[in-house]
């Protein structure tokens, strides 16, 4: 069924009726999320790339994750949920934004991408570099901005979509604008039988799941001077977990997670000169899990197995005011106070911490060539040390096609809520864990029932825990050939560097009478990224009114430990040989860097779109270079072939046909059935889908029907 | 004693000790400066591990205590005696000195390959046994002689950490551990191997020099 349709989609490339010019792509498109103003994305000092809805829909794609996987230098990483590396960070490092305000709800530093559905997104906007000089903490590596649709005009949608694994997804939106008053109401419906890959072993990979987004946005334009934008998303999810213990007893029982926010803005502009926007943002993230022994109970056994619960609360009022001079400079200045709580399982009580941060930005354009941009961001907060993040960034035209640009910026990340409050005891294996709030308390409670054997780092002698820094290098240039008709239309490259210091790690700090360790969380290592990524647009005419795009990015990478490389040049650093079990010292080359990281990463995406006949097809291969997954030989490094995980390409294909208001679209992901339960176990193997969608629009509007 | 003098007068001659072996009826045979590799001592092993909570089961909570210079096991009612040089149970690594023990005996942990390392620097500072939780080889991950890999679920002996010790009696030895799996597989499947199996190499020196090559 699925090869037909796409055959049926494919079939367009023969036709070529009627004439019709190229449509130029929008290279100078509006991005908000580089300078938190409006500007052109060519004219910008520092990387950003632009993913369209449009673009998500051909690739058929149903979640963030899907998006993000596919995109030059972004690689999906699995920790608790499916996060997305940057530059060679892990997905702590990454702001995730949704219309600039940012999403919460992290387990174990990930935020698990597919928690977002696509269909409401009008363009997602990706800054890699930090920009915490605008966002503070967390936008160390880059920041995901999800701008959502607007209610533009009135239209409506309807899709449905089936695929494998009884994956069904029905999404729905509705737009009505009505002079000053626009509403926006977006649905969507994600359900799965979820998949196994190791049928041998009882319980699945992934549990069948299903799982509600709504969200809307209401605008009203009062006057020229006056606009107000509210808006609000719920994401509700149950999961039916079922597993397997290892005396082959199972348990089971439901995870569920409740995510809302809610964001009012008031827009002012009392003059040309002068935009004032205030903000107010509240959002919750919710997680509960119950599990509960099947069958018979042994003696003394609780039916309970585990039951935690999570609950995190966000509010941020804000006010940014933004001036404009004689369009050669642009001041931006904010200001803020977020208050934020955690509750949690293995929280003593419900915490509670604030930010006080201000912010400013200066953009200066002395000619039409050169563009500076200057600022910063203090952050104040009530734990743990404040910090200051600022940038520097230009850009410099040397021919109206090439364009020279860089950045230095430093970036941060604040300890999170475990690293300062977890209150945690493994009654089982009898260890501790205190986050840094919590250690001198515990460690009083444990020396007073006789449990504390030796302090070995005195947490007086530590000081307040520093957030995680990192001092960033970004130059490139960008190449984008005038005219339509070139074959090549945009190159650009980006050559980076971070210098990240005082990462926190766990770290033993004293000893129980047991022999157990008491762990806390300390600023420990430097690390360093560095790498270099290139992406090329090519654009061909196909007949008369195809056109077929070719987009191929590549990401060098290299991250490494500044302690190994300091230990090894020391010659205090061995390997073992796994025959001779004998030891040997490790030299530079054989250290292969941070875990989880790929040394090559690349991408070729193949678009071809006929607006007039109303199809389009996608072709896209994802590569991967072998990646380090755990140490195996003691230690503790990647160094040893045993400890990576193979390379390997992902295809996936996708076509669609349009006839008047109804779009058909099938697809494959994972073409060559590509899988690795133990070190990928969120790769489902070949998924086939097809969908169907319906758009009502009041005005004729005939880009929207290409799908 | 009778012994050692044996040994000390033909390490005196001179001889190539690396092809000498001995075979005479009344004394235990001995290749001294020669490295040994023991494999798979056990160290109070498990029968299996409690479903639910993890935690080991059938362990008797007793060292494998091991005379270095006969190159055997010794039995723990001996363990007030100077009859064994170290012992084993799962991560736990004692010696045969300090304040809970009988002995004189000490141990540090040196970075380096066990090659290299010749001679006990006479700077050296040997740890002792001074309680079950305060020991001259600690016995807590990155801190001793093993890392353990949480993800992984591994023991893993750290590559480059030899165990200096001076034994009970004041004689010297180097060992590397080199397994903490039973039959010592290249590749360990933790949940398939079994775990607290001791191999590893040493070298005892019975002159009471600081020499170990």
């Amino acid at each position: 069924m699925f090869v037909s349709a796409l055959l049926s989609g494919l079939s367009c490339f023969t036709t070529s009726p009627a004439t019709d010019t190229l449509r130029s792509r929008g290279l100078d498109e509006v991005v908000v999320t580089a300078t938190r103003t409006e500007r052109p994305m060519g004219a910008l000092p520092m990387p950003v790339t632009v993913i369209d809805g449009k673009q998500i829909r051909q690739m058929g794609s149903l979640r963030l994750n899907d998006v993000l996987g596919e995109q030059t230098g972004l690689a999906i990483v699995t920790n608790h949920g499916q996060g997305v590396q940057m530059q060679g960070f892990n997905p702590d490092y990454t702001l995730i934004l949704i219309d600039g305000e940012p999403l919460v709800g992290r387990t174990a530093g990930t935020l698990e991408l597919s928690r977002l559905a696509v269909g409401n997104i009008k363009r997602i906007e990706i800054v890699k570099g930090p920009s915490s000089s605008l966002y503070g903490s967390e936008a160390l590596a880059g920041v995901i901005n999800i701008i959502t649709e607007n209610p533009a005009q009135t239209r409506g949608t309807l899709a449905a979509r089936y695929g494998s694994n009884r994956t069904s997804d029905l999404t729905g939106d509705v737009s009505l604008k009505q002079g000053k008053v626009g509403l926006y109401v977006f649905g969507n419906r994600l359900a799965s039988g979820g998949y196994d890959l190791t049928p041998d072993v009882p319980g699945q990979t992934v549990s069948p799941f299903v799982n509600y987004t709504g969200s809307g946005r209401l605008t009203v334009d009062w006057s020229s001077r006056w606009k107000l934008n509210l808006s609000g998303r719920y994401f509700s999810e149950r999961q039916d977990n079922r597993l397997a213990l290892p005396d082959g007893r199972m348990v089971a029982g439901p995870g569920r997670i409740h995510d809302m926010n809610l964001n009012p803005t008031l827009t002012h502009r009392p003059s040309q000169a002068w935009k004032l926007t205030y903000r107010f943002y509240h959002t919750t993230y919710q997680t509960q899990t119950d599990l509960q022994h099947e069958g018979t109970l042994l003696p003394n056994e609780s039916r309970v197995y585990d039951a935690q619960f999570f609950r995190q609360t966000f509010n941020r009022p804000e006010l940014q005011a933004d001036h404009y001079i004689r369009q050669k400079h642009i001041l931006t200045l904010g200001a803020g106070y977020i208050a934020e709580s955690v509750e949690a399982t293995r929280y003593t009580q419900r915490q509670r911490f604030g930010t006080r941060y201000a912010f400013f930005q200066y953009e200066w354009l002395p000619s039409a060539r050169l563009n500076l941009i200057a600022g910063g961001r203090f952050d104040s907060h009530s734990q743990y040390a404040g910090q200051f993040s600022p940038k520097l960034s230009g850009r410099y035209e040397l021919t109206p096609a090439l364009a020279l640009r860089g950045s230095v910026g430093v970036g941060f990340k604040a300890p999170d809520f475990r690293q300062l409050y977890l209150n945690f005891d493994n009654a089982v294996a009898g260890y501790s864990v205190f986050g840094t709030e919590e250690l001198p308390a515990g460690l009083a409670r444990l020396r007073q029932s006789g449990q504390l054997a030796e302090i070995l780092i005195d947490p007086a002698q530590l000081g307040a825990i520093r957030p995680e820094s990192s001092r960033a290098y970004n130059i490139g240039f960008q190449f984008r050939p005038g005219g339509g008709t070139r074959t090549l239309s945009n190159l650009s490259l980006n050559a980076f560097r971070n210098d990240v210091r005082d990462l926190i790690e766990t770290q033993p700090v004293a000893r129980r009478t047991n022999g157990q360790a008491v762990f806390s969380y300390l600023n420990l290592s430097r690390v360093f990224t560095q790498g270099v990524e290139i992406d090329a647009q090519f654009r061909w005419q196909v007949a008369t009114d195809g056109q077929l795009t070719l987009s191929t990015g590549y990401q060098f990478l290299d991250a490494r430990d500044k302690a190994v490389l300091a230990q090894i040049d020391a010659g205090q650093l061995f390997s073992r040989d796994p025959q001779t079990l004998s030891s040997q010292r490790i030299r530079r080359g054989d250290y292969g860097g941070l875990f989880s990281r790929s040394r090559h990463m690349a991408n070729a995406r193949l678009f071809y779109e006929n607006a007039k006949q109303g199809c389009s097809a996608t072709l896209r291969g994802i590569y991967r270079s072998r990646y380090g997954f755990a140490d195996r030989n003691g230690n503790l490094i990647l160094d040893d072939a045993n400890e990576y995980v193979g390379g390997y390409i992902l295809w996936n294909l996708s076509a669609a046909k349009t006839i008047r208001s109804l779009t058909i679209q099938a697809g494959i992901d994972n073409l060559l059935n590509h899988t690795d339960a133990l070190f990928i176990p969120n790769l489902p193997g070949r998924i086939g889908y097809l969908s169907a969608r319906w758009v009502m629009s009041k005005r004729k509007d005939v880009s929207d029907k290409s799908i | 004693m009778k012994f050692n003098s044996f040994a000390i007068s033909f390490l005196l001659s001179g001889l190539a000790l690396g092809q000498w072996a001995c075979n005479t009826d009344d004394t235990p045979a001995v290749v001294p400066v020669v490295a040994q590799t023991v494999r798979n001592l056990p160290a109070d092993p498990t029968t299996g591990v409690n479903p639910t909570t993890g935690q080991p089961l059938g362990t008797t909570g007793r060292f494998t205590l091991y005379n270095l210079r006969d190159n055997k096991t010794v039995a723990n009612t001996d363990s007030a005696t100077n009859k064994w040089d170290v012992g084993f149970r799962g991560t736990t690594i004692i010696v045969n000195g300090g304040a809970i023990r009988s002995g004189q005996g000490g141990a540090y942990v040196h970075t380096g390959t066990f090659e290299e390392f010749t001679t006990v620097p006479t700077s050296a500072t040997f740890g002792q046994d001074q309680s079950a939780t305060s020991l001259a080889i600690v016995a807590a991950s990155g801190r001793g002689w093993y890392n353990y890999n949480a993800p992984a679920n591994l023991i893993t002996p750290i590559p480059g950490r030899v165990l200096v010790i001076r034994t009970g009696d004041g004689k010297f030895a180097k060992m590397e551990i080199l397994s903490y799996y039973e039959n010592a597989p290249t590749t360990v499947d933790p949940n398939r191997d079994r775990q607290r199996f001791y191999t590893f190499r040493y070298v005892y020196q019975p002159d009471g020099s600081m020499k170990l090559n």
